[in-house]
């Protein structure tokens, strides 16, 4: 067997409250390594084309990568993958923390689970084995609690627990997965898919290896790599200051979301930048295996919210919680944080869907019955703070936004989808297309839905050299970014480390013992993303769901370098024309059987 | 040799006892490493790692009933004889710094010897966390 895989994929059938072990097929392996490759390859083939995604047909997926609990440098990220209730397209979720590891130490690479329990459950793996036992007293808790519980029934404060909130059981579809706590599968709704099978909870504890074939060298390589290519200015922000600084970054380039989507300046962004964030910060943390350690464990020192600890919040949080619903409070923004971490909600749709509840407001579109009384304009604290509450529990507007956006747009009408700002229904994270052009492009090509992590023009276009204005280049750059990403993806390597072909080339052949080489990660990166928008062309997707939202191609950004700036519908065909013929897809956006073929995909 | 330990710095990425574990038991596995990290989150934000501090008290080699944890005249420390020891974990529970484990399967205690002079848990730690 090759190195780095510990050989086992757990098959979870909770209908028939049945486990079992099987083999990895290793043949899927070396054509996909591991993450992203091999969990949107093992949901191609299981999942159920058209499945509902919150019924028993829908496959929810835990996938590692051979480098996993190893040494390798920035390695701590495993990953769900199934179909998303929010988007009904392909998701794929990224989580930091040690379940990822914890789950190789316990002898599996993978665990598929299908099905519905009778009744609330929850998942025991350990060393080998997995039971699937009854969660009757842990469902309705928060996710911190049931955490707690979980560890002291298992009598083992080591064991690892991803769990679901009072979200997820109330299948809100923008629910997330905490795992270890302070870490989150936060995008697409897994926290729904799992509610909707009565699965409160993962426990995992192992006490098993991960072998490579030379393990001296693979320690050489990593530390190595570290100093040389971790440890270095394209990252060291991360060690020194974490997401948090990047708020006076995007707000000097003009692309800060604020009042919905409104304007692209904050004008208290001091107030919650990473300063802000910095006085607040008690230490640092890291996930398994990475030297830089990016997390700021916080605690509001004064305020109404004095008290509150959290792991937080990060930049997307204080961009989507913050400046786009106009509060300009660090310590409102870490109670919110703290809310969304223990009910079980992403920050960042959840954020969105507070903006454009508050936008719906201003403009009367709903009010004050709707929002169980709450005087819910941009900048109020006080109704701000009880929306996780309200959301996560179904109540009053609540119910109408856990759906997302842009249902919720459906719902209200009144052309309140001209503001709803999501592609296939996933919202818009923190950084603004307006100014930075080429990140339309990236948010309606994104597998999972408008997404900042599958492709990054902000990158080179507002901290770069490229011209954040024009279409020139752009189709490629995505593509570019989307390939890499999806190489990085499989192995597990995590965001912060710019990592590129060469070294994920190094450390995927040093874990497993195939001779992998650039080229050979970079056809790998573009056969999964071929491989995913295949998942997609099967569930209906093509160019009509490859969207710019309403607002940016309509409404002039207000404020900052890119005030006054739309995104012009024929700029973003232009570029969505080029980005399918460079890709080899049809004008519909599907791939043509040459580029399928000349990728090993059919 | 002793090793010191400055927790207040520990960001908890296991890197110490990943890269302990592969001298110790030839491959990746934290629950064989001679480190230990304890989180407390969230209740406390403490993080800390637990390992050896080869005291002067050493009141594991008094707890030993079959006298396992013997001198290394030549590093000046006390080391497990793996032979010897019967795993019955008399050490682990008298040690006041956390500084054994015991073995999850080869049923004997896990007590660190400085890798013998040059410690990888020191060299690999990103934070300084460990001297």
């Amino acid at each position: 067997m090759p190195g780095g895989y510990v050989g086992k994929i757990l098959r979870v059938d909770l209908s028939g409250e049945k486990t079992s072990s099987e083999d990895l097929n290793l043949q899927w392996a070396r054509l996909f390594i591991g993450g992203k490759g091999l969990g949107a390859k093992y949901l191609y083939e299981e999942a159920k084309p058209g499945a509902d995604p919150l019924s028993p047909d829908n496959v929810l997926i835990l996938m590692t990568g051979p480098l996993l609990g190893t040494t390798a440098p920035c390695v701590p990220k495993y990953a769900i993958y199934t179909k998303s209730p929010l988007t009904g397209a392909f998701l794929d979720s990224y989580i930091g923390g040690y379940l990822g590891a914890e789950l190789k130490f316990a002898g599996f690479d993978a665990v598929i689970i299908k099905g519905k329990a009778e009744k609330p459950v929850y998942l025991w793996i350990s060393d080998g084995k997995a039971e699937i036992r009854d969660a009757k007293d842990l469902w309705g808790l928060d996710i911190h609690e049931a955490e707690k519980r979980i560890k002291e029934k298992l009598e083992d404060k080591e064991v690892k627990v991803a769990a679901i909130g009072p979200a997820g059981e109330n299948l809100v579809k923008t629910a997330c997965i905490t795992i270890d706590t302070y870490r989150q599968a936060g995008r697409g709704g897994g926290g729904a898919v799992m509610g909707s099978k009565n699965l409160k909870a993962i426990a995992v504890r192992g006490h098993q290896g991960v072998s490579v074939p030379d393990i001296e060298e693979f320690i050489k390589l990593s530390k190595e790599i570290t100093k040389n290519d971790v440890l270095t200015e394209d990252n060291l922000w991360a060690k020194t200051d974490g997401t948090p600084s990047f708020l006076q970054m995007v707000q000097e380039g003009g692309i800060l979301p604020t009042r919905n989507f409104q304007m692209g300046v904050f004008e208290y962004a001091n107030k919650i930048d990473g300063d802000a964030v910095k006085k607040i910060l008690v230490r640092r943390r890291a996930c398994y295996g990475c030297p830089l350690g990016c997390s700021s464990l916080t605690q509001v020192k004064e305020g109404p919210f004095a008290g509150t600890v959290i792991e937080g919040p990060d930049y997307e949080t204080l961009a989507l919680g913050g400046s786009n619903c106009y509060i300009n409070d660090i310590g409102a923004i870490a109670k919110y944080n703290l809310l969304c971490d223990k009910l079980g909600l992403d920050v960042i749709s959840t954020g969105d869907a507070i903006a454009f509840a508050m936008e719906c407001y201003e403009k009367g579109l709903i009010t004050k019955e709707d929002t169980n009384g709450l005087e819910l304009t941009f900048g109020n604290v006080e109704a701000y703070i009880e929306m996780p509450n309200l959301i996560a529990y179904r109540k009053a507007i609540g119910d109408v936004l856990a759906e997302g956006v842009r249902k919720a747009a459906e719902k209200i009408g009144k052309g309140s989808d001209r503001f709803a700002v999501q592609v296939k229904g996933l919202e818009y994270p923190g950084y603004e297309p307006r100014g930075s052009i080429g990140m339309a492009l990236a948010y309606a090509t994104s597998d999972r839905g408008a997404c900042h992590m599958r492709a990054w023009p902000v990158n080179d276009e507002v901290f770069g050299d490229m011209d954040p204005f024009t279409t020139e280049g752009k189709a490629q750059l995505v593509i570019d970014g989307q390939d890499l990403y999806c190489a990085k993806w499989t192995l597990v390597v995590c965001d912060f480390y710019a990592i590129g072909y060469e070294n994920i080339a190094r450390l995927a052949s040093a874990a497993t013992g195939w001779k992998l080489t650039v080229d050979d990660m970079k056809v790998i990166g573009e056969r999964i993303s071929n491989l995913v928008r295949m998942f997609n062309v099967r569930e209906g997707f093509t160019r009509k769901n490859d969207t710019l939202p309403y607002r940016i191609a309509n409404d002039p950004l207000q404020g900052g370098k890119a005030d006054g700036h739309v995104v012009k519908p024929a700029d973003f065909n232009k570029m969505l024309d080029e980005y399918y013929r460079l890709r080899g897809w049809d004008k519909e956006g599907r791939p043509t059987k040459e580029k399928l073929k000349e990728l090993n995909l059919i | 040799m002793k090793l010191e330990i400055f927790p207040e710095k520990c960001t908890g990425c296991w890197l110490c006892a990943a890269v302990c574990s592969a001298r110790l038991a030839g491959e990746f596995n934290p629950s064989k490493s001679a480190v230990y990290v304890e989180s407390l989150l969230p209740d406390k934000l403490v993080i800390r790692p637990y390992v050896c501090i080869q005291c002067d008290e050493h009141p594991c080699v008094e707890s030993c009933p079959v006298e396992a944890i013997v001198e290394d005249k030549e590093l000046g420390i006390y080391v497990v004889d793996k032979e010897l020891c019967t795993g019955c974990g008399a050490c682990v529970e008298v040690c006041p710094y956390n500084g054994l484990r015991l073995d999850p399967v080869g049923n004997y205690a896990i007590k660190c010897d400085v890798c013998r002079g040059k410690p990888r848990c020191v060299e690999m730690c990103p934070e300084e966390v460990l001297k």
